[in-house]
């Protein structure tokens, strides 16, 4: 896209917009922003790696240098390496249904999509614990057959599915809605089959819209605390995962351990934010 | 190939787009569907082409004898060219032509050499013979429907079925490629079906022309058949002549 460069001789020349306010409120509302986001966003992060970094770079290395951290960790990998492709699925999947169909029950499932976003996490972590736990509704059969999913890792990736479900079938739903199916009528025309038509036609229009949704469910299935909380028991060396990790160290005020592995979750949130701009920058023909 | 409708009905909701419409067009022929907007065209040329399907019942088409009412556009492979393009635009000029072709399964795709040669081939055809590198964003709209066509073309369908092919240019490049696509037409003598609202480019185009309205069919005839001897009051205002 062209964009417009207008040269004006000074700036006291720029002809006044009527929509512009006046230089003290437009500094006023910059200022308040600004003081904002430092207050909320950037003093805490910065408080992450000043309390993580207190014993030096020794101390920091030492927090990691425990079984139950590198546990956690471990889990918590696990944990997004089987949430992510499968959201990825069910939110393709979810997305093509609503953009592509007309069916009885579309706008439920339009509004299923944003469930996880108004429904407390730890609402969700007790439904699984109400179906699958001890005293749940299928627990008892589980149990015969040997199968743990409450208090074990079937459990905690059932609740992350359910918190990280919404993030990429909202960011494709709208874009797969707005460009519209004529390019895949035109690869239908042309012979090509469902396969063909999703890989060659639909994917390349959107791989950026899905990539970001990929990210921002990868950042909140590794950051998940209320829902992981319920149905995990907090058992270490098993079932916790790093938030709940973090919070363990920090109530056996093991501070610098604490926010060593929380600097660990603020990186991710870092590279996922620079991430994010990157893929949601608009670039020339795609 | 010759198509035959027999019977089509179209309902959307409580809205019936196209009533018991019968049609039959020959080999060969170039036909217009002319009619205001909301007659039902573009829905009938969408379910010739498999994009959309006619209310189950008694209707059925048929191409060339054979029935294709129950059959997907990909089964079909009729040639459809759609009226803001619908090219790819993630592929160049190029790669959009070749598409059709790529797509074709193993024993019928042609090897990489006659694929180059093909597309080279239908570049210069619609006159764009350089331009297989660039994307599709970097073309005019003209030049965009041209490929469009190309695209069609190259899997040589036996049908070529166009939405408003020009609805979407300019008045000039509208008549150039009105006169390029008669030309094309009179060399391969593909049959060809095409959705217009513009009187003009019907009547300039089509061996005969087809006028809808509320999903009905008025009248079919040639243009002077039409012009001469409109068969009832709406077709003689549509064209804007008198009843004799």
């Amino acid at each position: 896209m062209a964009a417009i460069v207008l040269n004006y001789p000074n700036r006291t020349a720029r002809p006044r917009k009527a929509t512009s306010e006046s230089p003290f409120s437009r500094w006023l509302i910059i200022g308040i922003a600004v003081a904002f986001m430092v207050l909320m966003f950037v003093l805490p992060l910065v408080v992450i790696f000043q309390e993580a970094f207190r014993k030096g770079w020794e101390g920091y290395v030492e927090a990691f240098d425990d079984r139950a951290t590198t546990h956690a960790i471990w889990l918590t990998l696990q944990v997004a390496a089987i949430t992510v492709p499968l959201n990825t699925l069910f939110g393709l999947a979810a997305a093509w249904c609503v953009s592509r169909f007309q069916f009885r029950g579309k706008r439920l499932l339009t509004a299923l999509i944003e469930l996880p976003l108004w429904v407390s996490p730890v609402i969700a972590g007790m439904i699984y614990v109400l179906l699958f736990g001890a005293q749940g509704l299928f627990g008892p059969t589980l149990k015969e057959h040997g199968f743990k999913i409450i208090f074990a890792l079937p459990g905690i990736v059932l609740s992350t599915i359910f918190v990280t479900f919404t993030f990429v079938a909202r960011v494709l739903a709208p874009q797969m809605e707005a460009q519209g199916q004529a390019e895949e009528e035109a690869a239908m025309t042309l012979g090509a089959n469902g396969w063909q038509m999703f890989w060659r036609v639909t994917l390349p229009k959107i791989k950026w819209g899905l990539l970001y949704g990929i990210i921002l469910c990868n950042a909140r299935s590794m950051g998940e605390f209320g829902a992981v909380s319920v149905v995990s028991g907090h058992i270490r060396n098993k079932t916790n995962t790093v938030p709940l990790h973090i919070e363990v160290l920090y109530n056996e005020y093991q501070f610098v351990p604490a926010f060593a592995v929380a600097s660990v979750l603020a990186l991710l949130a870092l590279v996922t934010l620079i991430l994010k701009t990157l893929t949601t920058t608009p670039r020339g023909a795609a | 190939m010759s198509i035959h409708i027999h019977h089509i009905s179209k309902t959307f909701g409580s809205f019936n787009a196209l009533k018991k419409v019968d049609l039959e067009v020959k080999t060969g022929e170039l036909v217009a569907l002319l009619g205001p907007s909301g007659s039902g065209k573009t829905t009938l040329l969408r379910i010739i082409a498999g994009l959309e399907f006619a209310d189950e019942g008694a209707g059925s088409i048929k191409f060339h004898g054979s029935d294709v009412t129950n059959r997907t556009a990909y089964e079909r492979k009729a040639g459809f060219v759609f009226q803001n393009y619908a090219l790819f635009n993630h592929m160049t000029v190029a790669e959009n032509i070749a598409f059709g072709l790529r797509v074709m399964k193993r024993p019928e795709r042609p090897s990489r050499e006659d694929i180059d040669r093909s597309v080279t081939e239908l570049l210069r055809r619609i006159a764009l013979e350089g331009y297989g590198d660039r994307y599709p964003t970097q073309l005019s709209g003209g030049q965009r429907q041209r490929v469009a066509l190309a695209r069609a073309l190259a899997v040589g369908p036996q049908v070529l079925l166009l939405d408003e092919p020009f609805g979407a240019l300019d008045a000039k490049v509208r008549k150039t490629l009105r006169k390029w696509l008669r030309q094309f037409h009179d060399e391969t003598r593909v049959t060809t079906l095409f959705v217009t609202h513009d009187q003009d480019e019907a009547f300039e185009l089509a061996d005969r022309v087809v006028i809808l309205h509320e999903g009905h069919i008025q009248q079919v005839g040639s243009p002077t058949q039409l012009r001469e001897n409109p068969k009832n009051e709406f077709v003689a205002n549509f064209l804007d002549c008198v009843m004799i």
